[in-house]
Order: C-alpha cells, then structure tokens, then sequence
C-alpha cells in the first residue's frame, strides 16, 4: 500500500482549558482530494491551524505523520518545507515587506531546507510570471506590501499563487469561499484545480457546498464537535447542503 | 522651583567647568556651578538623567593625526569632513555648493545645557550654501578620532528658494570613550526641499549628543531622518520652525538599542504662523535591556490657525526587560487646528511571524522581515537609491549584531 499524504490519527488538543479536537482521524492517499463540511465551531479551522503548526494548542494525544514523517515535531517553517500548505481564511497583512520579496524568501528557504541552490532571479520572475497569468494577479500587484489593501478576492489569489509556486504535497484550504464573488470563486478554483495531481493531495475546509461545486472532492467528511462523524462521497455535501447539520450532529439541537 | 542649596557636582560637572573656562565661556561655566547637569527633574531630559548617565567627560579634543575609514560610504556622494572638531580641507564642490567656515557656533540661544555648551566649545562652524538643487548626496563626515576626546563642532547650512538637496551626516570615530556635540542649523528658502539624514554610528563607549535646529520659509518641505545604532549614550535634539505659510516637515528618526543603550530622540518643534503642517514618526526598537526615548512637542503659537500636525512614535520591544519611553505634549495657542499624538509598543505579530514561517522561512529569517517591514515607512520616502541601500545596510547590521 502506498504511504498516504496525510495521517491524522486519533488526534486530540485543546486552546486553554477547552478541548476542540476530540480524536480525529483521517487518511487522505496521494491525489486525492477531502472535503470536510462543518458549522462554524465545530473545530475545522482549529484542524487547519493545528496541523499547520499554530503555537497557540496544546497537542494532547495523538499523531499526525505528512508522507509517512511526523509532523507534530517541526515548527511552521519545517512543516512547510516538508510539502504541506496552508491556503489561510484571512490572510495576514505584513506592511512594509513587498510581496515579490517575501515569494522569493519563502521559495528559497523551502529549496534551502530541502538542500537545493538558490533561485536565480529571472528563473523566478519567470515562475512568478507564469503562475500569475492564471490566477490574473500583474506584477503590479507584487510590488505591493504583501496582503496590505488586497481585496478579498486579491488575498486568497494570492494565496493560490504561493501554492502554485511552492508546489506543496498536501494543501490544506481554509474557508478558501470565504470573501468571493461568483466570478473570483471561478478563477480560484480553476487555479486549485490545476495544481491537482497524483502525488498531491488537499484538504479543502468549507461550510458551503458551493465551493465543492468548483472543486469536486473524492472524499467528504462531515465535522462535528471536535471530530469526524460521517464520511462518504461528495453526495454527501449534497445531503447536507439539503438537511443542514443537525442530523450529523450527536447531540442534535 | 527655586534651587536654595548648591548642587553636589560630579566628576564631569568638573570637567565641563574647568573646560569652559579654558576657554573663556564663564557664563556657562557659571550655569553648570549653580544647577549641575539636568537631571530627571528637568521636564526635558525627565528620561535621559544626565547627571547619572555622563559620568566622566574626557580632555577636550586636538586635532586628530589619523582617521578611520568612513563609516558609511554612499557611492557617488560629495563628502566633507570635520574630525575632533576641526573641518577638513574638501574637494571642489559639485555645482550649486559654495563651502565655507564662520567663527563660533551656529545654534539660537535656549535653555538647554547641550544647546549651551556646543556655543561655548565649537571654535568654528562649517557653512554650505546650497544656491541650487544639487543632485549628489551631501555626506558630512563627523567624527572624534584618537584618545578619548570631548568634541563640539557645528555645521550651518542654507538652503536658497526653490533649491533642492539630500544631506547625509554621519558620526563616528576611535573606539574610545568620546563625548561629541555637535550642531547643525538649517535655513531653507521658500519652496526649498531638504531630506537631512543624521546615523549616529559611534563607538559603543561614546556618548553622542547633537542638536539640529531648523528654520522653514514659506512652502519649504524638509524630511529628516535621524538613526541611532551606535554611541552607548545617545540624544538628538530637533527643533524645528515652521516660519512661513505651507511649510511642511517630514521629521522622523529611529532608535536602534541593544543591551546596555540608552538613545533618545527630542523634538520640539514650533508652527509659528498659519497655514503650516508636520508629520513627525519615530520608531524605536530595543532589545536586551536596551532603552529608547522619543519626547515629541508641539508648539503652535496663537495666530498659527489651521496647523495640521501629527506627532507619532512606535515602539518594538524585543525582550522583556527593554524598555521604549514616549512622552508627546501639545501646546495649543491657536484655536482652529488639526493636532494629535498617538503612541503605539508592543512585539512582533505574532500572527504574522506564523503566517511567514507557515510558507517555510525559518523563524530568525522571518523575524528579520517583520522588523524590516516595521522599519520600511521610515527608508522607502528616500528618493537617492544608493543612500537607501546604504541605510538599510545600517539596520541590517544593527539586526544582524547583538
């Protein structure tokens, strides 16, 4: 059997006092894409945040292995060397550090961690030019401070663009729906879709089924208080789309 | 309060008055006698105590022999230099640079002791007259060579209407334990547009002291950028005027100190007719126990209606024993203006470090950036290319450092 991207097992953690995941697991093969659907609360984002590294949870219990190495032992910087992204509900704004500069920081640390030379200049104008095309982002935009005065729609093309240059093996995709229009929602999504292949998988957190409309999953989960409830197809956004939660929901209001 | 018992003057109480005598400055040597160096009980230097903090004064400076390399080399600029007080014979001036020397200090009279003792010590000022815009960068090269030495020297410029110019003041010198003071008066004409630029690059053993007093005629536009990384002990004392109608002033400076540093930044600026706007921004950064003070006050006087100025000071803390002291006062006579005053410290985002290093840049690499960044709304107004990048190598290097 080949080694799966990500392998959450039994993963539990808590913010303070108060747990939100309560033992999750999940397995998501090489090429696949997972959906997981759940109200707001439900601990989603926390999922996202804790596996990307965020220092603000207290891991409990549980193991979380990216392509067979353990993740819960790197920092953010050696997670995302080690191929995972994750494409943020709101992303920061850093003023005063120009978005070009912050790309070409960014690929080369990866390329650093990962033991390969520096990228020369025109190979990543070239990079940053080509991925950009797709995603309608100029260079104009680029020499803005990274985030500072994006457009909603502007934040989260950026953030496909940091995925499409990074080339991670496991994107997790927060909230990516949130904040666009029909038409932004378009072109994100074309720019997720081109970027799935078969030696890399995603994650895509969402409380609509709309954005699963424009990203076909294989796999939806279904998120309820800390932990994964129901699993199936992607009928199942269908169904919930339908009913809403509370049928999912152990304790049902 | 009225001072009933004479003060217990110290060892660089001493010196300083032995050292006004010598050469003839009584009154001065008079003042320090009765009230000793301000201490923390002179609302102007309420953090800067330099009865505490100037412990020794050393002999006052010959001229120096020898010269170490500048300290900061902006390629293409015209450089001048004054070395222990003394100015140095230059190279011919670019076009629309005459260069000059007067007899005694440039400063106008204040209560203020560094103010008083520049006017005393400096034996000659250096004297630019800018008649037209001049394209190079203009470096005044500033520094105490040799023993431990106390140095004053001063530096007039005047800048003619419609002239435009980026003056770069740097200090430096032997890594002895100096005392400088130095001076610099700047006139500029109407419709003059000046970016004056002070780095303080001392040695950590010197204590640096300099005063910039500036006078602004009508729609003149001056940008300051003052930069401490250097001297142990350091205060830069800024005065603007604001003396004709549509003068603007950009004054900003930055305090860089680490473990041990004491730098402070005093700006009294005055808007003495209507119709005149500033925008003075002070960052500060500090770590180990380093110590930043930024004192910013705003002085519009009784017929200066709609003045619009804006006093700001940000502060990053980065340990938690560094300390940043900010203390704005507005004094208001006229009635219909736009004045504020804001203050802001805190440490790096730390949301924002987690959003760069989620994209893999290792932690020191992405503190590095966020400090930057913070920095950037001071350097990127900088139009000459080549004296940015040179001030970002100074940030760079006081990042890099400990």
């Amino acid at each position: 059997m080949t080694t799966p991207i990500l392998e959450i097992r039994n993963l539990h953690a808590r913010i303070e006092d108060r747990e939100i995941l309560k033992g999750v697991n999940l397995i998501i093969p090489p090429g696949e894409v997972h959906a997981v659907m759940g109200r707001n609360g439900s601990g989603k984002s926390t999922l996202s945040y804790v596996l990307a590294g965020k220092e603000d949870y207290e891991i409990t219990e549980g193991e979380v292995l990216l392509d067979g190495e353990n993740l819960l032992d790197m920092d953010p910087s050696e997670r995302a060397a080690a191929g995972l992204f994750l494409a943020f509900q709101y992303p920061i704004e850093i003023p005063g550090v120009a978005t070009m500069t912050f790309l070409k920081a960014a690929m080369n640390a990866q390329r650093k961690a990962r033991g390969e030379g520096e990228l020369s200049t025109p190979d990543f104008m070239r990079a940053v030019k080509t991925a950009g095309t797709d995603l309608h982002i100029d260079t104009e935009m680029l020499k803005r401070p990274l985030n500072v005065g994006f457009s909603g729609g502007e934040k989260k093309r950026a953030e496909v663009l940091q995925m499409a240059l990074l080339q991670p093996k496991m994107c997790i995709l927060d909230e990516t729906d949130s904040g666009l229009d029909i038409d932004a929602l378009q072109v994100v999504s074309k720019g997720v879709n081109a970027l799935r292949a078969a030696n890399r998988s995603m994650l895509v957190i969402t409380h609509y089924q709309r954005l699963l409309n424009h990203i076909v999953p294989d796999v939806v989960h279904v998120f309820s208080d800390g932990r994964i409830v129901e699993s199936g197809d992607k009928d199942l956004a269908l169904q919930l789309e339908a009913k809403g939660y509370a049928d999912f929901d152990g304790a049902a209001a | 309060m009225r001072q009933t018992m004479p003060v217990r003057l110290g060892a660089a109480e001493d010196t300083l008055i032995a050292q006004l005598k010598s050469v003839g400055a009584d009154a001065t040597a008079e003042r320090i006698t009765v009230a000793g160096l301000p201490t923390r009980r002179v609302e102007s230097y309420h953090y800067t105590d330099l009865k505490t903090l100037l412990r020794a004064v050393p002999p006052l400076a010959q001229a120096a022999n020898e010269a170490s390399a500048p300290a900061l080399r902006v390629p293409g600029a015209y450089q001048l230099m004054i070395a222990n007080g003394v100015i140095q014979s230059a190279s011919t001036a670019p076009a629309g640079i005459i260069v000059g020397k007067a007899d005694g200090g440039v400063l106008s009279t204040r209560d203020d002791i560094l103010v008083h003792l520049n006017g005393a010590l400096a034996k000659d000022s250096l004297t630019l007259t800018l008649e037209s815009s001049v394209d190079p960068v203009i470096q005044i090269d500033r520094r105490i060579e040799g023993e431990a030495a106390h140095a004053a020297d001063s530096l007039k410029v005047f800048v003619a209407d419609g002239a435009s110019a980026t003056i770069l003041e740097t200090f430096s010198g032997s890594d002895a334990a100096h005392v400088g003071n130095h001076a610099t008066y700047v006139a500029l004409g109407k419709n003059a547009v000046l970016t004056h630029i002070t780095v303080d690059l001392s040695a950590r053993a010197t204590s640096h002291f300099a005063t910039n007093e500036y006078h602004l005629a009508e729609g003149a536009k001056l940008r300051t950028l003052v930069i401490h990384a250097g001297a142990g002990l350091s205060r830069t004392q800024l005065f603007p005027r604001y003396e004709g109608a549509g003068a603007h002033g950009d004054i900003t400076g930055l305090n860089l100190v680490s473990d041990g540093q004491h730098a402070d930044i005093t700006m009294d600026a005055t808007h003495a007719v209507p119709g005149t706007s500033s925008q003075p921004l002070f960052k500060s950064i500090a770590r180990g126990r380093g110590k930043a003070v930024v004192q910013g006050k705003l002085v519009v006087a009784r017929d200066a209606q709609k003045t619009d100025a804006k006093f700001m000071h940000q502060g990053l803390m980065l340990s938690d024993e560094a300390e940043i002291l900010s203390k704005p006062e507005l004094e208001i006579y006229a009635d219909d203006v736009v004045c504020g005053h804001g203050s802001t410290c805190g440490k790096l985002d730390e949301d924002s470090l987690f959003y760069l290093m989620s994209r893999g840049i290792p932690q020191e690499e992405a503190e590095t950036m966020l400090v930057r960044g913070f920095l950037e709304e001071l350097v990127d107004p900088i139009e000459d290319a080549a004296l940015a990048e040179a001030l970002h190598g100074v940030i760079d290097g006081w990042l890099l450092g400990k």
